[in-house]
């Protein structure tokens, strides 16, 4: 009965190494599908306001062609003020 | 000073733009609008926004904008408190009429020390739109406050030197001049820079002067008798008669001053209190007289004679060797050097009579 007992063990055993051993089941594929072309959209871009204040008070040559000629008033005052 | 080209006075620094205050865009402040075209971008533009400065400068400089309303440069309150004291409540229709036209344009905004010169020279940006936390005091300070002060602490007069705190010390006006007090007034001095505490005083930093420990015995034996200036100013401007009128081809206002010229007159204190307690102080030549608004309607000042015209002041040119503190007898028994009664216009005696020295301080035996 031991030698039996043994053996069946045994059996046991290598039947469970067997299932370890399995292969792995082979993971799904995916078949590829074709796409259908979609036409490109047209995207928002943000762009920042131009600040034309900046651009005119920056630029020297810009305000000497700009700048409105000082009236040159009479100096009617006497003395010192 | 020079004044700036029409674009020099707008042309804006790059820098500025990377600065703290350059973070907000120029409509933000300015209002007008983005656009190409300079007129359309100058409709609605608010030349200096600062003017309503608790709706700019405030909402960040708590502190600095904190009774600036009531700051004298602010509210010119010391021009008032004077010449209303030599009129009647019948006459400040016409005196607020001339005060708008001639005295008004002293009215100082944050933006007129800290970004731009005072239209008075000019105008115009001072470093390209940069703030200026102590801006440059000939191109701010001394730009309005030019003719008495900057000339005499610069040394502009001929043969008279400029204030040894300029001179050695390269003081600048802030040096004495704090931000806190040219900020806010305090209750008293409101109303007049001289009505007040002594903002600054002498001995703020001189503040052994007077003392057992000074070892120099004029200062105690003088005590409070005398303002500092008595002994250390030379010479300073005096001006008579400033006449204000607007042209009639024209239709701007214009001044015309009687005459201008250098004195050094020692007085009685008019302004005698707590923070002034001085038997004797410099006076200056004021340019006031009874017909000086008579452009604006007759005999506007009726109390023309309820102040002196020689007025109490703190001439800004000390020098620590002056010609009346050379020797006892430099001063005392020198009546040249007093405001006595036959250096006053007959007419304005009456006026003058709380400051007029009647005697002069004896010559002391043996110096």
């Amino acid at each position: 009965m031991p030698r039996l007992r043994r053996w069946f063990g045994l059996a046991a055993f290598a039947l469970i190494l067997a299932a370890c051993s399995q292969a792995p089941a082979a993971a799904p594929t995916v078949e590829p599908t074709a796409l259908e072309p979609v036409a490109p959209t047209a995207t928002v871009q943000t762009v920042a306001a131009k600040d034309t204040c900046v651009e005119c008070h920056t630029d020297k040559e810009q305000l000497i062609q700009t700048a409105k000629p000082e009236e040159v008033k009479p100096k009617e005052s006497e003395g010192v003020g | 000073m020079a004044p700036l080209e029409p674009w020099e006075k707008v042309l804006v620094n790059a820098d500025f733009m990377t600065s703290t205050h350059g973070q907000a865009k120029c409509v933000d402040c300015h209002g007008g609008q983005l656009a190409e075209d300079k007129d359309t971008a100058h409709t609605g533009m608010i030349p200096d926004p600062s003017e309503d400065f608790e709706g700019t400068c405030a909402m960040c400089h708590n502190e600095q904008s904190a009774g600036f309303d009531q700051s004298l440069h602010s509210s010119l309150e010391g021009y008032k408190t004077i010449i209303y004291s030599r009129t009647v409540p019948e006459n400040h229709p016409a005196i607020e009429e001339a005060f708008a036209n001639h005295c008004s344009s002293c009215h100082t905004t944050c933006g007129d020390c800290h970004i731009s010169q005072p239209d008075s020279v000019g105008g115009g940006l001072l470093t390209g739109h940069l703030f200026e936390k102590t801006p440059p005091m000939t191109r701010t300070c001394t730009a309005c406050h030019g003719s008495r002060v900057g000339n005499e602490y610069l040394g502009k007069h001929e043969d008279i030197p400029g204030d040894v705190h300029f001179r050695q010390g390269r003081m600048n006006c802030v040096s004495c001049h704090t931000g806190a007090s040219l900020h806010n007034s305090d209750e008293q001095s409101a109303g007049h820079r001289y009505f007040g505490e002594q903002l600054p005083a002498c001995t703020d930093c001189h503040s052994k002067v007077g003392a057992s420990s000074d070892p120099i015995p004029q200062h105690v034996l003088h005590g409070e008798k005398l303002a500092c200036q008595v002994c250390h100013s030379v010479e300073y401007t005096s001006c008579d008669g400033c006449h204000v009128a607007v042209s009639e081809d024209t239709g701007n206002p214009f001044f015309k001053t009687e005459g201008t010229y250098t004195t050094f007159f020692i007085g009685k204190n008019p302004l005698q209190n707590e923070y002034r307690p001085y038997e004797y102080v410099t006076l200056r030549h004021v340019p006031i007289s009874p017909t000086n608004f008579e452009f604006y309607g007759e005999n506007l000042l009726p109390n023309f004679d309820l102040l002196p015209t020689w007025a109490y002041a703190t001439p800004h040119n000390i020098q620590r060797q002056t010609p009346q503190n050379q020797s006892c007898n430099s001063c005392h028994g020198n009546p040249s050097i007093f405001l006595t009664a036959d250096k006053v216009k007959p007419e304005e005696l009456n006026a003058n009579a709380p400051v007029i020295v009647d005697e002069v301080p004896p010559a002391v035996p043996g110096q």
